[in-house]
């Protein structure tokens, strides 16, 4: 498979209805114009998190929404991109773009080791295994000196916006939040029409089958995973950043976890807007219900999240995606092959 | 006596509750195929119930333990009915994703009714007493908890050795459609495994209290301890589940005493880690 393909497959929306492309361009449109339409403070910070949940979200879809493997871990491959980039930041001043790579190959690295053991499990689990490495590496990172432990990393401040450091306002950090978003979205699009993608939705549906029409179970996960890995490390680098300071609790607690696996299981898992409109629902909901009950109602919003959850669990397992696929039959019938096979 | 074998008793002491917790879990893991993300929170409610008790109305979490028991039953027992049988019927994706839901809303529902902050019961018969054998001092409220946690199992293994209804939820966990064809009724089978896990989990939680601090968040740690605990043991295995509640007991206070107290959990996740990778099925499963 030529490089001129993957580039066409990654760009290509034309399998998707006219709605859905519609949907998208008006989307992006909104997205790139943003920064101008809304100037307070408050609503870019929403934006720039949507973004950032929505690319966590496609990061977990590879592996959990087309694999059918529920990762309950994602926020440690979060961290390692954090940390990669704020640990090198503080020890020798290393630019953002070199700490990008560090993280990003510390992540896939681990997920290549780990990856190995944890993906012969199934179903639960590997639920299980998932967040127990997680929760290891939360304990490790604690516990360690070298990684300024509990107390977390406060990266240095640029007195100027600078490149090399990615610090800048809130519009240059909107543009590259986009910017990640849509390498992501690009990539997952590719994904899903890869072989490797049609390998992974065998998986999801008959693992056993999968194995005995000659697709390497195992290697397929891998990849899978490993891609997860490196998205979701990305993110956690932009998120180092974006936020100046980091610490185990902030970027690699199991509530990020939760909160990456149920932007795609609430907007709908292995779907590829699937991420985009759970965090179009989670994030905005999260933000404005945090402003508005303010700090003493402690634990309100993961209740409210967890009923969300429970609900979609019970009833609507295909997420926020599955509601609107059920009011347009005759559409989602006819293109079913594609996103949903 | 040497430094070793003391720490061992310690271990066996708090590994006898952690086996009462996995005997909850595996049970409900055998009758019906599904792992409960909420056990751990189970337990916190659990534990909160005695410390209520403990504070409001009898002062001695012991007093709790049937108290928490009969709350667990029907916690576990109404999860069952209004969440757990509809997931069911959907793909394992949302049976995960449902428990994970439950175990979330107890969790942070817990925290925003009783706060952040730990408690610790205010006394009791048992609280705070030392226990002298020999050359031996142990925690008389460790003593107390490991004693009624191997009661209890016990108890639970008679009862589903020797009662109909244990050969009932037998029968569902060796072959679900045979045992229906058998005329068990197995909706009430899985409804009864919740109700076991519950009453376990909460009655684990309130012999807990009497040295353990309460908090919001101690599910987790309890729980991940108990998944550790179940696939050592072998999914679904009740005597596995005895014997590595026992092993994890000890791995955790070997380690607390001679590497550090903070990588206990560590420690204890590597094996599960370990066991996954080299004994999928654990130590005494049948798969």
């Amino acid at each position: 498979m030529g490089i001129g393909r993957i580039i066409r497959d990654a760009l290509s929306f034309g399998d998707l209805s006219r709605a859905e492309r519609l949907g998208i361009a008006l989307f992006l449109v909104a997205m790139a114009v943003f920064p101008f339409a809304v100037k307070s403070g408050f609503g870019r910070a929403v934006a720039v998190q949507f973004l950032l949940y929505a690319t966590l979200g496609l990061s977990w879809n590879f592996i959990g929404g087309y694999g059918g493997q529920i990762d309950l871990g994602g926020a440690k491959n979060v961290g390692f991109g954090a940390y990669g980039v704020a640990l090198p930041m503080l020890w020798w001043n290393a630019p953002f773009w070199v700490g990008l790579p560090i993280g990003v190959a510390a992540a896939v690295l681990e997920s290549l080791v780990l990856g190995l053991a944890l993906l012969r499990l199934r179903g639960h689990y590997f639920a299980i295994g998932t967040l127990a490495v997680a929760l290891v590496w939360q304990e490790l990172f604690t516990f360690w000196r070298w990684t300024n432990g509990a107390r977390g990393v406060l990266l240095p401040l640029k007195p100027t916006p600078d490149f090399l450091y990615m610090q800048f306002g809130p519009v240059g950090f909107h543009y590259a939040a986009l910017f990640l978003f849509v390498l992501s979205l690009c990539w997952l699009n590719w994904f899903r029409k890869s072989k490797l993608g049609y390998e992974l939705r065998a998986i999801r549906e008959d693992e056993d089958a999968a194995a005995s029409l000659g697709i390497d179970v195992l290697a397929a996960k891998l990849k899978a995973y490993c891609i997860s890995a490196a998205v979701a490390a990305a993110a956690g680098a932009f998120y180092a950043v974006y936020y100046g300071y980091i610490d185990p609790a902030s970027v690699m607690h199991m509530d990020l976890s939760v909160m990456i696996a149920m932007t795609a299981m609430i907007g709908g898992a292995g779907v590829l807007w699937g991420p985009v409109v759970g965090a179009a629902v989670l994030i905005p909901l999260d933000r404005y219900l945090g402003a508005w009950l303010g700090g003493d109602a402690l634990g309100i919003d993961f209740v409210i999240y967890a009923l969300i959850i429970m609900l979609v669990a019970a009833y609507q397992p295909k997420g926020v995606w599955g509601i609107i696929e059920s009011l347009a039959p005759a559409r989602s019938a006819q293109r079913n092959e594609w996103r949903d096979a | 006596m040497s430094v070793f074998l003391e720490v061992s008793i310690q271990g066996v002491l708090m590994g006898l509750t952690y086996a009462l917790l996995a005997l909850g879990l595996t049970v409900i893991f055998g009758v019906m195929d599904m792992v409960n993300f909420a056990h751990g929170e189970f337990l916190m409610i659990g534990m909160y119930a005695a410390y209520l008790t403990a504070a409001h109305v009898f002062p001695d979490p012991l007093v709790g333990v049937p108290v928490a028991g009969l709350i667990g039953l029907v916690l576990g027992a109404l999860s069952y009915r209004l969440l757990v049988r509809r997931l069911l019927q959907g793909p394992t994706i949302a049976q995960i994703f449902g428990t994970f839901g439950l175990m979330l809303f107890l969790r942070y529902g817990a925290l925003a009714v009783f706060g952040p902050n730990l408690r610790s019961a205010p006394g009791g018969l048992v609280v705070g007493q030392r226990l002298v054998l020999g050359g031996l001092v142990l925690d008389g409220a460790k003593v107390t908890a490991a004693a009624g946690s191997a009661l209890l199992f016990a108890l639970i293994y008679w009862f589903l050795q020797r009662t109909r209804v244990g050969l009932g939820l037998r029968a569902t966990a060796a072959h679900r459609e045979a045992a229906r064809y058998m005329g068990v009724d197995t909706d009430a089978m899985n409804s009864i495994g919740w109700a076991i896990g519950g009453a376990t989990a909460g009655m684990a939680g309130a012999l807990l209290v009497n040295f353990y601090y309460v908090s919001p968040t101690v599910g987790m740690v309890f729980a991940m301890i108990t998944f550790t605990t179940v696939a050592l043991g072998g999914f679904g295995s009740v005597p596995g589940a005895f014997v590595a509640g026992i092993i994890v007991g000890v791995v955790e206070a070997v380690t607390a005493q001679y590497f550090s107290p903070q990588l206990k959990l560590a420690v204890i996740y590597l094996v599960f880690f370990l066991v996954v990778l080299l004994r999928p099925h654990g130590l005494l499963g049948a798969r």
